[in-house]
């Protein structure tokens, strides 16, 4: 049996008067595509927020790789948070080496990495130029190229797709693919229920802070009877809370 | 340690390669040079036109009631001294264009010390011929009775000082010894103007462009905070590299030129004193003011939403630092005021004022270190706020930091 990447234990989670988190437990594996949905407020985020480090949490064990996560042993992580932006006063190129920094990569490292990946999605022509004068689909794919410099083997992605075009969607989704393959477990949050039927290897969906329906696509939709992702996520939101157990 | 050093070269050549940068260095002294020059000629242009119209001043009609005014002077000036009695009839004329200007000396001068103006018209600069005219003459004739011209001119005009100092039977530098402490409150100033508004920009620009959550996963709060004060102390020293280098080449060019180069108040720049313990103090209050303005701007620009908040949420720290220069005439001369006491220990003032004191040389040595020690602590102070701040506020998007969940969490 696989070692789990990501290994999440009773975590809860209170900021200021709020109960964020409750109890939340869950395993992120090697290679797979983990989806993690709830609606706007149910805790995604803050979840994610936590992992990394950013946010403490009250209780619970959020661990990568066997310990938690922090900036320091975060190099192995890459992140495309939903409030996403980059340094639009900055070159592209100069933007992206150093993130690569940041993530641990010498400067050659970064430097190659990135016009490697500027090539593949048809933006080396732009490395030198500043990022405000990039569109907003392009923005977009230099964002992927940060998250996912060198090579990282967990990748975090926070609705990936919003605003993209169908041709730079499949490149994302393609990329994403092949980082699976090499092993690398990814964390995919969306509110498009048709990826997740196509990507997902294992999914969960968090209402009000709590996990309810967890485990492969496959079993979700047998424990719910049901044959559509989409379907099971609006039967547990018109649920009221108290009428579903916590999983 | 290694992130440090990206995060420093990453926000020092973010700042360092926009082209504003550099042409608001250069502008700066360009615009500094212009308003000299412009002050100059207008008031070269000016004084040349009240002569001017002080010559074609022919129909002005002088009647003195004081006794003090001298009929040879007004003889001189190409005018003519009416009597006493006719001032109303001289106004009436003056009201029906038939003069352009009438001066009445009253009686109560000496007591009253004012005079009357009548002018035909609101032409400024005509008026302000006719009063120098008026002056002119009334000086003219108190001054009279004290000889010859030379006299005269020294007591109308004054005359200059050659100030020589002594401490402890040694003929000091005098105003010398205040230049080099000096220095420091002008580049306080600088630093002030520019430095400190690029830590308010560089926080306040990674929160408001989203990029804040990606770099925090990756950098430690403290790392990025550090990083960035680093940063910035480097962009600053850049200035004043630049600005030193501008003024050398200056002083070069004069040089070249044949120019002769003066400075104001007797400043000799090979007489300048360079006291050790007055410019650790300068230079201590500097980087310790610094260091506490650019904590005050982090936090400010890690609890606003936006840049434009933050900037309005900064002004306050400004008024701080100007604050100073409205009590500077009680910091130099009466420095024990408990006004001033306030002011040199109050964090936002502290900087100025102390700066102020250490060069006049008012700060004894015990309160030197006492106010270092309370800086300090301010400093320490608003650091550790900007990074409580910064950690509670950086991924707040929409709503201003709360000061109470400030000082809770």
């Amino acid at each position: 049996m696989k070692k789990s990447l990501v290994h999440v234990k009773d975590f809860n989670l209170t900021l200021g008067d709020k109960n964020i988190i409750h109890d939340l437990s869950f395993d992120v594996m090697p290679g797979e595509i983990f989806a993690f949905l709830g609606s706007n407020g149910s805790g995604k985020t803050s979840t994610i927020r936590a992992l990394l480090g950013i946010y403490q949490p009250t209780s619970g064990t959020l661990w990568v790789n066997g310990q938690p996560l922090t900036p320091k042993t975060a190099a192995n992580v890459g992140y495309l948070p939903e409030e996403r932006g980059l340094y639009v006063r900055s070159k592209v190129l100069d933007t992206m080496m150093y993130f690569g920094e940041l993530k641990g990569m010498t400067r050659d490292a970064a430097r190659q990495f990135s016009m490697d990946y500027l090539e593949r999605v048809e933006l080396a022509d732009k490395a030198n130029l500043k990022i405000k004068k990039l569109s907003g689909g392009q923005q977009q794919k230099i964002q992927l190229g940060v998250a996912i410099m060198g090579n990282p083997e967990l990748l975090i992605l926070d609705e990936p797709t919003k605003g993209l075009d169908p041709v730079n969607r499949k490149l994302l989704l393609d990329i994403v693919g092949e980082l699976k393959e090499r092993g690398a477990a990814v964390i995919y949050i969306t509110h498009l229920m048709e990826e997740v039927e196509r990507l997902a290897d294992r999914l969960l969906i968090l209402k009000d802070g709590t996990a309810r329906a967890y485990g492969t696509v496959a079993a979700v939709k047998k424990e719910f009877n049901s044959n559509s992702i989409e379907d099971i996520f609006v039967k547990i939101y018109k649920e009221k809370s108290s009428e579903v157990a916590h999983v | 340690m290694s992130k440090l050093k990206t995060v420093i070269r990453h926000e020092y050549l973010t700042i360092v390669k926009q082209p504003s940068f550099w042409l608001t260095m250069i502008l700066i002294p360009v615009l500094i040079g212009l308003i000299i020059a412009l002050n100059y000629f207008s008031s070269t242009s000016a004084s040349e036109r009240i002569e001017e119209l002080a010559k074609d001043l022919k129909k002005v009609a002088i009647v003195d009631q004081s006794g003090l005014v001298n009929r040879e002077v007004v003889t001189a000036s190409g005018l003519t001294l009416s009597a006493a009695d006719q001032a109303e009839a001289l106004q009436q004329s003056v009201r029906n264009g038939e003069q352009d200007a009438l001066i009445v000396y009253p009686a109560d001068l000496a007591k009253e010390r004012d005079y009357k103006i009548y002018l035909n018209g609101n032409d400024i600069t005509k008026f302000s011929s006719v009063s120098s005219l008026g002056n002119s003459i009334l000086q003219t004739s108190l001054f009279l009775p004290l000889g010859s011209a030379e006299i005269i001119a020294l007591a109308q005009e004054g005359p200059s000082t050659t100030l020589i100092t002594y401490e402890n039977g040694v003929q000091t530098a005098g105003i010398n010894e205040y230049i080099a402490p000096g220095l420091f409150v002008v580049l306080f100033y600088m630093i002030f103007a520019f430095s400190v508004g690029y830590m308010l920009t560089s926080v306040s620009e990674e929160k408001e462009n989203r990029s804040m959550e990606m770099v925090l996963t990756y950098v430690e709060p403290k790392t990025l905070i550090l990083g960035k004060l680093l940063a910035v102390s480097l962009v600053t020293l850049t200035q004043i590299v630049f600005f030193g280098l501008l003024t050398g080449a200056g002083y070069l060019i004069m040089r070249e030129m044949g120019g002769s180069i003066s400075l104001p108040m007797g400043i000799d720049i090979t007489q300048i004193v360079f006291n050790p313990v007055t410019l650790f103090f300068a230079a201590a209050y500097l980087v310790v003011g610094f260091l506490m303005y650019a904590g005050f701007m982090t936090a400010t620009a890690a609890a606003a939403p936006s840049t434009k908040e933050a900037n309005g949420f900064s002004s306050v720290f400004f008024i701080g630092a100007f604050v100073p220069f409205y009590f500077i005439s009680m910091i130099v001369t009466d420095p024990t005021n408990p006004v001033i006491q306030f002011l040199s220990y109050f964090p936002l003032t502290s900087p100025v004022t102390s700066l102020i004191r250490n060069t006049v040389g008012n700060i004894g040595s015990i309160e030197a270190w006492l106010i270092l020690a309370a800086m300090s602590v301010g400093m320490v102070l608003s650091i550790w706020i900007a990074v409580k701040a910064f950690k509670l506020g950086a991924l707040e998007y929409s709503q201003t930091l709360n000061l109470a969940k400030l000082f809770r969490r």
